[in-house]
């Protein structure tokens, strides 16, 4: 799969990180996927469609979920499973699938991709699994630990 | 969420699953989802866009999922949960959520769907979109499965 498709979500986590959490994303390196995707913990999930159907995934340990709603709400949690920490997970996701979606749709005129709603899912030993679909990864470096970012696409004929 | 849109998803399941040879299948009861935990550790998950936007998610225990790839393929025995099971249960979701669609089309409401996601672990505790989530339980020879939908 190209690697360009994760080019925009990438910038967009960069630079929302940096705005709305005040967390600097020091390095950032791509990784190829097969298939499968093993999760740190805490994965929120927004699919696409239109002119390139696919998924986005934004995937991080259980601490550094805490620490993003921490920041969110002001508020401190014991858990990663409670229904805020989930909330603001969803809601990051969103935002940064928001605004990469409106970079590609602004420099692809008529490829209309839409977002579905964010689902946040947990637990011990989560592995994701596509058919079909192959996928690239950034792992990015924060100061609230690694974040992994996860872009599938399958390209329509739009 | 309007119960219009909810018999399309029924029927389109019902359908899909006796046209694969899943026998007996009845539905058991729909309710509210009220707690974010699920007991089920095979979650397939499609995405809708378009006249309707939301989540539909397939979720079911690991050996309903080697039961019904079983089924799908014949009988052929599914020891294992392995890419093949999880590949079967993928194209089930992209089935019934194809056919969910087609229905809805009948009813006036177009809608597109994304790629199936499966998601496997254990002590999962997931949230389907963000509004109020409605579980249909089904039962048949293979076990029992929810299917949850999440509409805007």
């Amino acid at each position: 799969m190209a690697t360009n498709h994760i080019v925009p979500f990438v910038r967009a986590s960069v630079s929302i990180f940096r705005d709305m959490l005040d967390l600097e994303v020091r390095s950032g390196e791509t990784e190829e996927e097969g298939d499968s995707f093993v999760s740190r913990g805490f994965t929120v999930i927004i699919g696409f469609t239109g002119g390139w159907k696919g998924r986005f995934f934004l995937d991080m340990g259980g601490e550094t979920a805490m620490h993003v709603a921490s920041t969110l709400t002001g508020e401190s949690y014991s858990t990663f499973a409670e229904e805020e920490v989930l909330l603001s997970g969803a809601e990051l996701g969103n935002i940064i699938s928001g605004n990469a979606i409106t970079d590609i749709n602004n420099n692809n005129p008529g490829l209309n991709l839409r977002l579905t709603p964010p689902s946040v899912f947990t637990g011990e030993g989560l592995t994701m699994f596509n058919v079909r679909l192959s996928s690239c990864s950034v792992l990015l470096q924060t100061d609230a630990g690694p974040v992994k970012i996860n872009v599938a696409v399958e390209e329509g004929n739009k | 969420m309007d119960i219009k849109y909810i018999n399309p998803f029924i029927n389109g399941l019902l359908n899909v699953c006796t046209m694969l040879g899943m026998k007996e299948l009845k539905r058991t009861g729909l309710s509210k989802r009220e707690k974010l935990q699920t007991e089920h550790d095979v979650n397939v998950i499609i995405g809708l866009v378009g006249g309707l936007k939301g989540n539909v998610v397939l979720s079911m225990h690991e050996a309903t999922a080697c039961h019904i790839a079983s089924t799908m393929m014949g009988g052929m025995p599914v020891p294992q949960f392995d890419l093949m099971p999880k590949s079967a249960i993928c194209e089930l979701a992209n089935m019934v959520a194809g056919n969910s669609v087609s229905n809805l089309q009948e009813i006036g409401s177009l809608v597109d769907i994304t790629p199936p996601t499966l998601i496997s672990g254990k002590n999962m505790v997931s949230m389907i979109s963000l509004v109020e989530t409605l579980v249909i339980q089904f039962i048949g020879a293979e076990g029992s499965f929810d299917l949850n939908i999440a509409l805007e």
